[in-house]
């Protein structure tokens, strides 16, 4: 690396509960390319974390070593008091514990609504049909959907498909949630259905960390925002201050040509 | 194109935006389909011309031919030299196999019909005419095959066999929906009990029959076990504790559960194997099986086990497992590489040589189906690794993400969008293997071409250039199945919603 900017660092919480994610000196190639370099960050429990940055800065890579989507090369990732290694039961487990919401939705298209949330809860926690299918119906209430439950993903706007997705993820009662670029493929009216449906899940205390490029909703509900750029975490802070008062001059520049 | 849309809402239901279309009369409709501009009338002339000359053509093929060789040699076209004695052995499997597949058929439409039900979605009716569209080839052929009969019993026997198909479809769709599983293994059993009819219980049929009684066991046992809370994950009520120690180990449960179905499937499958054939009813070898019933023999065959193995070979070369990948790789690459009959005529000349001595050398029907069964996988499995290609990547991501096993992925979420997308190919291939199975001559199997050489070299009728009578008719009947399949094909599609947005 022939940057000097030294990495911030992101592990401080804000104000809420005990660590549930830490990050300490995480790398991560593909091929020669570095896409994280040195990435310190905690996030506490019930904390909402926005990462920002401009396209091809590391954000999604970021989010996807969590669950172990994309394996990290060195350095350490602990989720809920587990280290992420190669036991793939360990990960499975990791991943029964965090949700996570696609840009491209990756609904189930041969699978009705209903069957897209209940499969996970039936098949990984062994929940009885009678049960899993009552709890598709209250978080299809809580994204405010509950009409489309008998419908084929393909018959659902990508607004509704966005909330079938998060309402798949919550059926897992997921300690964390990860959402990665949730609205970037959304039409603009039908953006405001999918930040209303977060903020809620911020408000009941969820655990969230999200990778997006909606200002407002990092600007209302976010506990901290972390700024990504070539891989490096450049700047930290609560959003009234770093929307308004950032240091760093990349962070200056790249709200300079967002805001 | 998107694979998946709509799944279960046939196209043609859903709301169009155009004007209602007026009918046209016979004459607009050629005025505007076959008359709109000189090049096109142009072209239809010269179509008519030709399609009225081979139209005379046949005419006077169909009335001035002799049908004799075909009258007096019906038997030989459809069983081959089945000893004419055993010929009732014939009828009593095929009566079985007509109402056992009516009646699975029935079962699967009710089931479907409660599944439309549930989800919200349009209930089909059921409909006899519907039916007959469906496969009216395969009627029509059976009414002209037995039309050359010198008897009245064949019309007898068919008569019988569609109305034991109607029946079985009745009784079939007013089956519960909740018994449907025991429907369709009752159903398969019936089905495979045709065999033993046929062949007697000390061959492959006796193992099938076995097999299929061991995994209804295993399902049986599972359900009993999912019902009553075990492997639930959901505390199991004390009176419900059949195995002791699911209450020192409650949490391997699930595991005890699995386990138990297993053992209980092995043990009966394995029971009755061993009961028929100590019985040992005896049956007729199969190698004097022969014509149009070894023919749709082979080809069921070969598309039921084949199918499986194909499946489990794409997914064996796509595995990490070195090993693994390597010996499907092995396998698909050697058996699409070389010709059908050279490994028809390795199964016939150098298996028997190869084989151990004490397991004594399966018959020429037994090599011919290993055969066919191994190359047709091989084709299989490259076409549903295209279609394991086809899905994407965030689907595989998505299931994984919610913390599923790699073998829950590929059953659930993979293997289902990857076969749907696949099905015309898989037909084809299929339609293939019908007419590859006209090779099986080459190892002294009589199958359905074959038959007609056979006709043609009898004394009465040799010289006489009656392959121009025989052919033709050979070749309907391959047709009338062919067709039938690819038909019921893009049924198929259409109602999993293949490529339709």
């Amino acid at each position: 690396m022939s940057d000097t900017v030294v990495n911030a660092d992101a592990t401080e919480i804000l104000g809420k509960g005990d660590t549930i994610i830490s990050l300490r000196g995480v790398d991560k190639f593909f091929g020669d390319f570095q896409a994280l370099s040195n990435i310190n960050m905690s996030v506490g429990e019930q904390e909402v974390v926005v990462v920002i940055g401009p396209s091809g800065s590391g954000k999604s890579t970021l989010i996807r070593c969590i669950n172990r989507l994309e394996r990290h090369d060195r350095g350490s990732i602990v989720v809920d008091g587990v280290e992420l290694s190669d036991d793939i039961r360990a990960i499975q487990g990791i991943r029964r514990e965090t949700g996570m919401v696609f840009q491209s939705f990756n609904l189930f298209p041969h699978l009705s609504v209903m069957d897209n949330i209940t499969l996970a809860p039936r098949n990984v926690r062994n929940m009885p049909k009678a049960e899993a299918e009552a709890t598709a119906m209250e978080l299809l209430e809580r994204v405010k959907i509950p009409d489309q439950v008998r419908k084929y993903p393909g018959q659902l706007s990508g607004g509704q498909q966005q909330r079938v997705a998060i309402a798949r993820s919550l059926a897992m009662k997921p300690k964390v949630m990860l959402f990665d670029e949730p609205t970037s493929a959304l039409d603009p009216e039908m953006i405001k259905e999918v930040l209303d449906t977060m903020k809620d899940l911020a408000t009941e205390g969820m655990t969230m960390i999200c990778v997006t490029h909606e200002m407002g909703f990092a600007r209302e509900v976010a506990d901290r925002v972390v700024f990504m750029a070539d891989g490096e975490i450049v700047e930290v802070g609560p959003p009234e201050h770093f929307f308004t008062n950032p240091t760093e001059e990349r962070t200056k520049l790249f709200l300079s040509q967002i805001l | 194109m998107e694979i998946g849309h709509h799944p279960g809402i046939p196209y043609h239901e859903a709301p169009s935006d155009l004007p209602p279309d007026h009918r046209l009369s016979p004459g607009e409709w050629v005025r505007q389909n076959l008359f709109n501009n000189w090049y096109n009338s142009l072209i239809s002339v010269v179509m008519g011309l030709g399609l009225a000359f081979a139209l005379v053509q046949t005419l006077d093929w169909a009335l001035t031919s002799d049908f004799l060789i075909i009258r007096r040699n019906l038997a030989l076209f459809m069983v081959g030299q089945f000893p004419r004695d055993e010929l009732w052995r014939v009828w009593a499997s095929l009566y079985l196999l007509v109402g056992a597949s009516g009646f699975g058929s029935g079962v699967l439409f009710r089931s479907e019909q409660a599944d439309a039900e549930e989800k919200g979605l349009p209930v089909e009716t059921h409909s006899w005419s519907e039916m007959l569209r469906r496969f009216w080839a395969i009627v029509a052929i059976s009414i002209f095959f037995v039309s050359f009969a010198r008897t009245l019993l064949p019309y007898l026997g068919l008569v019988v066999g569609f109305g034991l198909f109607v029946v079985g479809r009745e009784l079939g769709r007013r089956l519960s929906p909740a018994l449907r599983t025991r429907g369709l293994f009752l159903s398969g059993l019936a089905g495979l009990a045709s065999l033993l009819v046929l062949a007697g219980t000390g061959g492959l049929g006796a193992l099938a029959v076995g097999g299929l009684l061991g995994v209804w066991t295993l399902s049986e046992v599972r359900n009993y076990a999912e019902q009553h809370g075990v492997g639930s994950g959901q505390p199991v009520p004390v009176s419900r504790r059949v195995w002791r120690w699911h209450i020192r180990y409650p949490f391997k449960r699930r595991v005890g559960a699995r386990l138990a179905s297993w053992v209980a499937g092995v043990v009966v499958g394995v029971i009755a194997w061993f009961v028929l054939r100590t019985v040992d009813l005896s049956g007729f070898g199969w190698d004097d099986w022969g014509g149009l019933h070894l023919t749709l023999f082979v080809t069921v065959v070969g598309i039921s086990a084949g199918f499986p193995v194909g499946v489990l070979l794409a997914l064996g070369r796509q595995s990490k497992l070195q090993v693994v990948k390597g010996i499907c790789v092995v396998f698909i690459e050697f058996s699409r590489g070389v010709p059908l009959i050279s490994l028809l005529l390795f199964s016939s000349f150098m298996l028997p040589l190869l084989f151990p001595i004490t397991f004594g050398i399966p018959g020429p029907l037994t090599r011919a189906m290993i055969v066919v069964t191994a190359f047709s996988a091989a084709y299989i499995a490259e076409i549903v690794r295209g279609g394991l290609q086809a899905v994407p990547r965030g689907q595989i991501e998505a299931a994984q993400a919610g913390g599923m096993s790699v073998a829950r992925i590929q059953r659930l979420i993979v293997l289902p969008q990857a076969l749907r997308a696949v099905i015309p190919a898989l037909v084809g291939q299929f339609i293939s293997l019908l007419k590859d199975t006209s090779l099986l001559s080459i190892i002294g199997l009589l199958e359905f071409l074959q038959t007609s050489d056979v006709a043609n070299a009898q004394t009465e009728f040799l010289g006489q250039g009656l392959v121009a009578v025989t052919y033709p008719f050979v070749a309907l009947g391959y047709w009338a199945f062919a067709y039938t399949m690819s038909k019921e094909s893009r049924r198929v599609e259409e109602r999993l919603g293949v490529g339709v947005r």
